[in-house]
């Protein structure tokens, strides 16, 4: 008994891994195709019409997936990310984040750069 | 005659709204030198490689190298409350729109 909570986060932990592993990667590759049209194929909406749109391309996946999620739940308001974000399973979510954040783009660190006057 | 006069005054006409497109195109898309200096403020959480938002956790994103626009549309979001975050929203109340412009000017041109 003093270990059902420890065991209920060793199954949830398994069963995250399990969702984030059932997406197989030319599936992501097939969902991440939609993405395409506005933050373009490498992720870095390089277009000037996509300036107003994200670059996803190397930027943090669990920063990604919070958008995603609040778009979802509609907490961040976009009529176009409303309506990709909606049928989105949370293992889609977390793939889609990863897919992204993992290719290399043009977005840095602000550490690197000199601030200020 | 005319044909030579009318190529010089399209050249005079493509040449001044060239100039003029140029410089309401500079003037709109903010200043980078002095986005560089608002910037200061951002380091904060964006500066520091790895920085965690709390409650929800989760990496304050890249902002270096961010597409123009979108930055201005964001920052514009925080301002207005449209897109809610407690700090992001204080951060913009306290900018102007020219600092907006000026900020994402500056971000967007160090892109790697």
């Amino acid at each position: 008994m003093k270990f059902a909570p420890a065991l209920l986060i060793v199954c949830g932990l398994a069963m995250n891994l399990a969702h984030a592993e059932s997406i197989p990667p030319e599936k992501v590759k097939e969902k991440a195709a939609t993405c395409a049209a506005c933050h373009g194929a490498d992720g870095n909406s390089d277009t000037p019409a996509q300036s107003q749109y994200p670059r996803l391309a190397g930027q943090y996946h669990d920063y990604l997936a919070r958008a995603l999620h609040e778009y979802k739940s509609g907490e961040r308001k976009n009529p176009i990310m409303a309506g990709m974000a909606a049928p989105l399973s949370e293992a889609e979510i977390d793939a889609l984040s990863r897919y992204f954040a993992a290719m290399p783009g043009k977005l840095d660190d602000l550490s690197k750069h000199e601030q200020g006057n | 005659m005319t044909r030579p006069l009318l190529a010089c005054a399209l050249t005079i006409l493509a040449a001044t709204s060239a100039t003029s497109t140029f410089a309401a195109d500079a003037a709109s898309k903010g200043d980078v030198k002095a986005g560089k200096a608002l910037v200061y403020t951002c380091g904060g959480c964006h500066g520091v490689t790895g920085y965690m938002n709390a409650y929800p956790n989760y990496h304050v994103p890249r902002i270096a190298g961010q597409n123009y626009d979108y930055l201005v549309a964001a920052l514009t979001e925080y301002k207005t409350g449209q897109r809610s975050h407690p700090t992001m929203r204080a951060q913009g109340e306290s900018l102007s729109d020219e600092d907006i412009k000026n900020i994402a000017a500056y971000l967007s041109s160090i892109a790697k």
